[in-house]
């Protein structure tokens, strides 16, 4: 197994292209061929992975009832003044 | 008569708006405040920043395109949004800052894989808890903190980014890898500060 990528900045990009969802069939190919061969590419993928996954699973938070609570009465007297304006001006 | 919301390319009826705006806008509100709060780092703010582009929304439902992508629709609203009345007064560092950030990750050293956060590995990212890698997010300049939220919590596509951010798909690769290169290197810190292996 190689210790050093001599493209290894290249070989970051790809990755993250990868895991976004944007590389291209014939690329992901061509990474996952050689990502076992590399150990940096190896340990770049793996960091790469759990930075991503760690992000979507520890960075969430649910909207509070009560914002959504303020946003359904707002809307509510919105469409009430709405309904009494409306036929003033027709 | 039929009684309708701000006319643009179609009419909705007011009830058809308000079934709309709760089919299609309402199971995105986590997200939003999740944005909303990554952007603008006061809770109070996020939730006013949620409340209006709630409203801005429903007041120009009509350039809505059912059955499109609604959430991001909604983002790019909120966006906009946070740039034109939040962003002042966000907290994070300045624009100066990003500028600084921008120019010195995306300089000359850009072939060689930065030291400072070779020694990161996935365990330790694996073992930090929510809240600091949280920190860390936070601790970036705001477009930064913005594309990663986009892509990492939110999995828009790059081109949705662009759209969201008014920015050329290039400028969405090349951002979001310094953005990633600069959480690696806040999460280093934080790794360190911690005791972290």
């Amino acid at each position: 197994m190689k210790m050093s990528c001599e493209h290894h900045q290249d070989c970051m990009q790809l990755i993250q292209k990868i895991l976004d969802g944007e590389a291209s069939v014939a690329e992901k190919e061509a990474f996952f061929a050689n990502k076992d061969l590399c150990m940096p590419c190896q340990k770049g993928y793996e960091l790469e992975l759990s930075l991503k996954e760690n992000l979507k699973s520890k960075c969430q938070l649910s909207c509070p009832d009560q914002i959504i609570s303020k946003i359904r009465s707002k809307l509510f007297l919105f469409l009430i003044l709405i309904s009494i304006l409306i036929p003033l001006f027709c | 008569m039929l009684m309708e919301v701000e006319v643009k390319d179609k009419i909705y009826s007011l009830g058809n708006a308000r079934q709309v705006f709760e089919k299609e806008f309402m199971p995105h509100m986590d997200a939003m405040y999740n944005f909303a709060l990554k952007l603008t780092a006061d809770e109070d703010d996020a939730q006013d920043l949620v409340q209006d582009t709630c409203l801005k929304a429903y007041r120009y439902i009509n350039s809505f395109e059912p059955g499109t992508y609604a959430k991001a629709w909604l983002f790019r609203i909120l966006k906009n949004n946070f740039i034109n009345d939040y962003r002042k007064k966000s907290r994070g560092p300045s624009k100066v800052e990003f500028e600084w950030v921008e120019q010195s990750i995306s300089g000359e050293d850009e072939a060689a894989e930065p030291a400072y956060f070779a020694d990161l590995q996935a365990e330790t990212v694996n073992d930090m808890l929510g809240d600091e890698i949280t920190a860390a997010l936070q601790s970036l300049p705001v477009d930064f903190r913005m594309i990663i939220i986009l892509c990492d919590l939110e999995e828009f596509s790059y081109e949705e980014m662009a759209k969201i951010l008014d920015i050329p798909i290039g400028t969405v690769r090349s951002r979001l890898h310094r953005a990633r290169a600069l959480l690696k290197i806040k999460l280093v810190s934080y790794a360190k500060s911690k005791g972290y292996n």
